[in-house]
């Protein structure tokens, strides 16, 4: 029976024109606007790395000053100073490790052709390729002993590699950073998540991609210029060497465990270290440490803005009036047809089969306003995207979002049949027999 | 009047009306919440930077790929500040540290008592020992400028001391000292120990931080004499005269250029690139606003006019009848008009209801700001009036049935 009720809601969105038009634009307009803000949202607080969100764990010591603070206030900042991130490092906690910083500085071109210009990217360990599943697309990472001695060697974002280089392999060629001759050890293939979670302090959140990447120990030793944030609760030396010393916190800090189990052990490895330190006389807040794993550290730094979330609301508020606005059309499409149902109840139609052949009319009605919805919502995504490429980036339909069109629409319409479709289920057979 | 018979009418078949007053209740909830939002967007926009012009003014990031020493460093830019200003069209020049609206800059805190146990609050630092109250065109509203032997520069390897003065915001002197004026008093940077407490010369009316916070903080700013030098780049400040800034802009980039043996890398920026990408999202979020509440208007008035045609066509009969015995059109016209005021009124007194109570969501869950009584007030007048107009048509159409075609079939 579904196929014949299927087809008779097909022929029927033929007639009254006017109206099946009105309530297919009124549903596809609705679920447009929801499902092209959902969208963004979706894009902006998805799980980035799904396979081992729950094992890449960011720690946290809060260093702060106990003057004017009260305990159970939120840490000055969520960064790490030099010297633990140091500490850290050796510790051999966890399955891998890194820290790591946004850092700007020139590059010379190996091209004469080509001026030199300014060039962002990150100062991490050598893990950290392992750690976020960069993919590599010639070459390799530096080694260990690269990132014990400091050695001055490059891992280039594609993008950059091809901007200098062409299509060729560019692995040990050399680019000159800061005034110094530096290595390429590697090409990182398109490698650019965003939100770019492993950083997400102090940069562009959703930006492009990374130009390159030195190890940690090349930056700190030719004081590579930081961009990023930065927060000083103490007074601190001047130059490089007097924030290395500082308790200014300005690093990023990353654990991998092996599995997500062992951050019990890791946190209290952590405990124990905060320990020792205040043993030291630091860390005199003497607050618990913490670790966030990716999606929680997301939620700490609300990557999801208020505005996103208000956007989504209004836009589902707008649903629910094109919902109420759809009751009333098939309120009116439904009512000049008692005849047609008192025919039918009168050849013997129970209630039910009413019920199903006008649900699933109204489904159908879903359905056409959801191929209508889903090309407007691409239209509004194209609207949004314009704004700059940032948002351009997260306002791209998936295929989770492009079957929540259709299941959002479907369900919209079914809902707003259920009151018309009962309401035809109501028709006595006789009365409207006799009026014929 | 014929309210009674009306509501009663009314009462006995109520999903239809029901459905038009969820509508004008839903509609007016969300048009009210979100016109407020867009206005209040539109206000932060507009807030001044303090700029005096700022569609003359750009900066410069300058920086040479040299090996020279700091003192070196120093007379570079000394003199890349020398040949800028020689540019025709510039109207002045200044080193800076940072710029408001950019994004990228640096805060302090301030207590102006050393025995405070909390901040008073955190305030932007801009440095420079040029004049930027000149050069952004800052107004002065108490006090002076820094005199040229107030301005001190200093190694960036030395321990740098506050200067002895300081100038701030009118903003900020009001947090600060409340009510009196600022001018003298003394102000201190976190808990550190100084030798002089830098002094307050100088209050200028506006000057927007790197951020321009949407709270008062976004007003809170510094300015001191004191400029660092050592890097391999700086940033200069500059004003044009008006509608000469892309001219300069071009000769500025070309005359640096020429200056140096080294390679430079120059990166310029005009202040309304950086205000437009400050409030690209603000932007954005107020057009779906507005989008959004122009298809509600658009749907809740088609809801109207679609449930008014529905109700005309079912009681043709019933119009026949009263018209047969000797109602006009007027009165059949005042019934669906007063029938449909009805409804909308309903609606606007739900949708009132509703929309303080999306506000009082918005608020608790999203930070918002609490909703004025006007916007609401506006929002049910419009509705009544868009309740009158929809109603017309299918009122006249009732109107115009003639009561022989209609009671024909009785």
């Amino acid at each position: 029976m579904f196929g014949y009720y299927f087809t008779l809601g097909l022929r029927s969105l033929r007639r009254n024109r006017a109206l099946t038009a009105l309530m297919v634009l009124t549903l596809a307009v609705g679920v447009a606007a929801s499902i092209s803000t959902l969208t963004i949202l979706h894009a902006m607080s998805g799980d980035p790395i799904p396979e081992k969100s729950r094992r890449l764990l960011v720690p946290h010591l809060d260093n702060g000053q106990v003057d004017g603070w009260a305990p159970g206030e939120k840490p000055d900042d969520v960064q790490m100073t030099y010297q633990d991130a140091v500490n850290l490092l050796k510790s051999g906690q966890g399955e891998r490790r890194t820290v790591l910083f946004g850092t700007e500085m020139p590059l010379e071109p190996p091209r004469k052709d080509m001026p030199a210009f300014s060039s962002a990217g990150m100062a991490p360990t050598r893990d950290f390729f392992a750690m976020f599943n960069v993919r590599f697309l010639h070459g390799q990472p530096w080694t260990e002993a690269d990132d014990a001695r400091g050695a001055d060697v490059v891992v280039l974002g594609r993008a950059m590699a091809e901007k200098l280089f062409g299509d060729a392999n560019p692995v040990g060629r050399q680019i000159r950073l800061m005034n110094v001759p530096f290595t390429v050890a590697g090409v990182v293939d398109y490698w650019n998540p965003r939100p770019r979670y492993y950083k997400l302090i102090g940069g562009d959140t959703f930006g492009g991609a990374d130009d390159f990447y030195i190890p940690f120990a090349s930056a700190i030793r030719h004081e590579a210029g930081i961009n990023g944030g930065m927060n000083c609760t103490t007074k601190r030396e001047p130059g490089f060497a007097g924030l290395l010393a500082s308790e200014c916190t300005w690093l990023q800090f990353w654990f991998e465990t092996r599995s997500s189990a062992d951050r019990a052990d890791l946190q209290s490895w952590l405990d124990r270290y905060a320990g020792e330190q205040r043993k030291l006389g630091r860390l005199k807040r003497n607050v618990p440490t913490h670790l966030y794993d990716v999606m929680e550290w997301m939620e700490e730094l609300k990557i999801v803005g208020n505005d996103n979330k208000l956007s989504v609301w209004l836009a589902f508020g707008f649903l629910a009036l094109c919902l109420v606005n759809t009751i009333g059309l098939l309120l009116a499409k439904f009512s000049v047809r008692a005849s047609e149902i008192g025919v039918r109840r009168a050849l013997g139609a129970s209630r039910r089969e009413i019920f199903s052949q006008f649900l699933i009319e109204t489904g159908v009605i879903g359905l056409a306003g959801g191929l209508l919805g889903l090309a407007l919502s691409f239209g509004a995504l194209a609207l949004i995207g314009m704004q700059s490429t940032e948002v351009a980036a997260m306002a791209r339909m998936d295929w989770e979002m492009l079957g929540m069109t259709f299941v959002l629409s479907v369900a919209a319409a079914l809902l707003a049949g259920l009151l018309p479709t009962w309401r035809a289920c109501q028709v006595t057979p006789a009365i409207q027999l006799k009026s014929q | 009047m014929e309210i009674r018979p009306i509501l009663s009418a009314l009462l006995r078949n109520k999903t239809g009306p029901i459905l038009v007053a969820m509508q004008v209740a839903l509609s007016l909830a969300i048009l009210a919440n979100a016109l407020y939002i867009v206005n209040e967007r539109r206000a932060v926009i507009a807030r001044p930077s303090g700029l005096a012009d700022e569609h003359s003014t750009f900066y410069v990031r300058a920086r040479n790929l040299d090996t020279d020493g700091h003192e070196q460093r120093r007379a570079t830019f000394k003199h890349e500040a020398d040949l800028l200003r020689a540019v025709p069209g510039v109207a002045s020049v200044a080193q800076v540290s940072q710029m408001p609206l950019s994004q990228s800059g640096w805060n302090t805190s301030i207590t102006v008592d050393q025995r405070q146990e909390r901040p008073s609050t955190s305030a932007s630092m801009y440095l420079s020992a040029d004049s930027i109250v000149h050069t952004f065109g800052l107004r002065l509203v108490e006090g002076r400028d820094f005199l040229p032997a107030e301005r001190v520069e200093l190694d960036r390897k030395d321990q740098a001391e506050p200067p002895p003065q300081i100038i701030l915001t009118r903003a900020l002197a009001e947090k600060l000292w409340p009510g009196v004026s600022a001018i003298g008093k003394s102000v201190y940077f976190g808990k550190q120990e100084v030798a002089r407490a830098p002094q307050v010369i100088g209050v200028v009316e506006h000057l927007q931080t790197q951020s321009a916070q949407i709270d008062e903080t976004g007003e809170f700013s510094i300015v001191m004499p004191l400029q660092q030098y050592g890097d391999s780049s700086t940033m200069f400040a500059v004003r044009t005269e008006p509608g000469q800034r892309d001219r300069v802009m071009k000769e500025a980039e070309s005359v640096l250029r020429k200056s140096s043996a080294t390679p430079m890398i120059l990166e310029m920026r005009t202040v309304d690139q950086d205000r437009k990408d400050r409030y690209r999202g603000d932007v954005a979020l107020q057009w779906m606003l507005v989008t959004v509440s122009l298809l509600m208007l658009l749907i809740t008035c088609c809801g109207i006019v679609g449930m008014a045609s529905l109700w005309v066509t079912q009681r043709r009969k019933q119009i026949g009848v009263r018209r047969a015995l000797g109602a006009r059109k007027i009165d059949i016209l005042r019934y669906f008009i007063v029938e449909n005021v009805m409804i909308t009124s309903g609606g606007v007194f739900g949708g009132v209801a509703l929309g303080l109570a999306l506000n009082q969501l918005l608020v608790s869950k999203l930070e918002m700001a609490r909703l004025p009584a006007g916007y609401l007030a506006g929002g049910a007048l419009l509705f009544w009036l868009i309740g009158v107009i929809a109603a017309y048509g299918p009122a006249w159409k009732a109107a115009s049935i003639s009561p022989a075609t209609a009671t024909r079939s009785v």
